[in-house]
């Protein structure tokens, strides 16, 4: 083990065991509200909003894990040799933020054991959602059989390319199906649109970059006389222009969506009013404008903690964007009357913010743990 | 082949609810969860409001939505019959077709009750059913989403499957008026006092249905998604044949 690879594992004990216990009190918790309300412990209706805060929280999770993987492939691909102090460690996180998002879809699904089985083999062709289970199978052996082949100590950037670029193939696969999903509901004009594959792929790839830049850095404690030159100089390096660049063209898609959608007189687009009436568009726009500048500038990004905050502003701004997008979508009933106002009002329920913190705790937990076993470490 | 459909005079229903209540006993609903139902809206403001209703049944669309994007082929469309129904074994509640079908007319009840106290606490259900009314009917199959709803998927209108599916083969109408026929007629349709739904095989080139929808310009509605309903609204202008959905800023209301 180089100086370049060598983790921190006096940080990751402490983390696995605060996230194990965290995980156990929240899944708990929710197993329980869940048994004994069943559904009704979430804010969601017939009204017109059927997929709330736990799909938001799912698909957060999702995007990020496939936006891991693919900064992973790309930057071990394009770099090579540059790259590999991150390569494992970027991999194992992708599973882990995979491994909180699911674990959600788990308990939001009316049959989630049912649906393991049945998805698959139903051959339901026509269905977004059957192709992006597909996809995500696929996706999770790929990065599955990539994390044990890197860490192989013979392994090479050519022994490892074709296994490399096929888990780089199924995490856009993914990331275009989610936003297929979405983006097929054609009379729901918030949420359709071409372009919305597209969107998805630039958003999960920024995400996935905030994601490598913070838990990279919390592996050594935030501090920056731990963290290896080799990883500070493809932080500070090509990897924070990258960084920028792909925020540019994350605020392009957000930005570019409001301002059509304000213009739109469709019904449906009225959410958009609601959406940058809200403290929290704002919120987002300011978190990843931020974060934009951080990271164009050199000087302010070669600072450890600045870049750290930088990650930080980006998780928060794309995971409001994401409450944004999905409850948008919904708020604005398709039948209005008597029943159903002109616009839907939703919150999460308690159950619904407690599945949000048993997935990030889920995530640390298995996160570190790849850190304890040494998984992390890649060679 | 029989292709069923519905045709709604609105010019004739005067929305009183008796179609609602019918498929609620008919179908073992839950309270203020109703597959067919009558929904009110206002258009204009004062002194220039009207008030209107539209009674909004499943569409059984001849292009669903729902069943393209349902990821198990839970929802499927029946050929004999042209009904859209699902199965309740195969259905893993994950709400896409909710999502997907531009009529709402689709149930997932396991969430809070719409009318309260909650009726699923009254008459409890031991049989993963969303509950156990006292005066629930015999039909069950569960593999056309017909019966007491179960836990954890999803519901909606059958077109009272377990009455139309035993007609008479080659029976253009399906008319309460006509005494051999009427048990094979659909609850909705059965007690609608003003005689505003008509029931028949829209293939059928003899049927009132046809006739209604040729002489009285039938529309359907929001027949730009392409879903192809096969529910026909007749309006003569006096109501609208769709609700205005242009939804006012909750600050204009």
């Amino acid at each position: 083990m180089t100086t370049a690879t060598m983790d921190n594992k006096g940080i990751q004990m402490p983390i696995l065991l605060v996230a194990g216990i965290g995980f156990l009190i929240t899944a708990g918790l929710v197993m329980f509200n869940l048994s004994s309300q069943g559904h009704a412990a979430f804010n969601t209706s017939n009204n017109g909003l059927f997929w709330g805060f736990p799909i938001v929280v799912y698909d957060f999770f999702l995007l990020t894990s496939t936006g891991i993987a693919m900064v992973a492939c790309f930057g071990f691909l394009f770099t090579g040799e540059t790259f590999r102090p991150l390569f494992a460690r970027s991999l194992w996180l992708a599973l882990a933020g995979l491994s909180g998002g699911v674990a959600v879809l788990m308990m939001e699904l009316g049959y989630p054991l049912r649906a393991m089985f049945l998805i698959p083999f139903s051959f339901a062709f026509s269905s977004p959602l059957y192709w992006k289970v597909l996809a995500v199978i696929g996706f999770t052996v790929c990065l599955l059989l990539l994390i044990w082949r890197a860490r192989a100590t013979q392994s090479t950037l050519d022994s490892l390319r074709g296994l490399t670029r096929l888990t780089l193939l199924f995490a856009i696969l993914v990331t275009a199906l989610a936003g297929v999903v979405y983006g097929s509901q054609s009379f729901r004009p918030f949420w359709a649109s071409g372009d919305i594959p597209a969107a998805f792929i630039v958003e999960s790839v920024v995400g996935g970059l905030a994601f490598v830049y913070f838990f990279t850095l919390l592996a050594y404690g935030f501090q920056a006389n731990r963290v290896p030159e080799s990883i500070r100089t493809v932080f500070a390096g090509r990897m924070g222009g990258v960084f920028a660049w792909a925020i540019v063209l994350h605020l392009v898609f957000v930005v570019g969506r409001t301002v059509n959608g304000l213009y739109g007189n469709v019904e449906g687009l009225q959410a958009w009013q609601y959406i940058v009436s809200s403290p929290l568009y704002w919120i987002e726009l300011a978190a990843l404008m931020t974060a934009l500048v951080i990271m164009f500038s050199h000087a302010l990004r070669c600072n450890i903690l600045i870049q750290v905050a930088a990650a930080v502003l980006v998780m928060v701004g794309l995971f409001i964007g994401r409450y944004e997008y999905i409850i948008g979508g919904q708020i604005i009933p398709l039948f209005k009357g008597s029943w159903a106002p002109p616009v839907l009002s939703y919150a999460p329920s308690f159950t619904e913010w407690l599945l949000l913190v048993m997935a990030i705790f889920l995530a640390n937990v298995v996160n570190s743990l790849g850190g304890v076993l040494g998984i992390t470490r890649g060679r | 082949m029989a292709k069923w459909g519905m045709v709604i005079d609105l010019d004739t229903c005067t929305g009183c609810q008796a179609c609602t209540t019918a498929c609620a006993m008919e179908n073992s609903r839950l309270p203020g969860e109703n597959w067919q139902d009558v929904l009110f809206y206002h258009e204009g403001k004062y002194p220039n409001v009207q008030l209107k209703w539209l009674p909004r049944p499943c569409m059984h669309c001849e292009n669903p939505s729902c069943v393209s994007v349902c990821p198990t082929r839970a929802t499927y469309k029946d050929p004999e019959g042209g009904f859209v129904l699902i199965d309740w074994n195969r259905c893993i509640g994950c709400k896409y077709c909710q999502v997907a079908c531009p009529y709402g007319v689709r149930f997932y009840t396991d969430e809070k009750a719409v009318v309260q106290p909650d009726i699923r606490t009254v008459f409890p259900s031991e049989e993963g059913r969303q509950w156990d009314p006292p005066w629930k009917g015999p039909q069950d199959d569960p593999r056309r989403g017909i019966g007491i709803q179960p836990h954890g998927v999803v519901s909606k209108c059958t077109f009272c499957y377990h009455k139309v599916s035993q007609a008479p083969t080659g029976v253009p109408d399906l008319d309460e008026d006509i005494p051999e026929l009427k048990e094979y007629v659909p609850a909705c349709v059965r007690v609608c006092a003003p005689k505003a739904r008509f029931f028949g095989d829209l293939d059928h080139p003899e049927s009132r249905v046809n006739k209604l929808i040729a002489d009285h310009r039938g529309t359907r509605l929001k027949d730009e998604t392409g879903n192809k309903p096969q529910v026909y609204y007749l309006s003569g202008g006096a109501s609208a044949a769709v609700p205005s959905l242009r939804a006012v800023h909750q600050d204009k209301a």
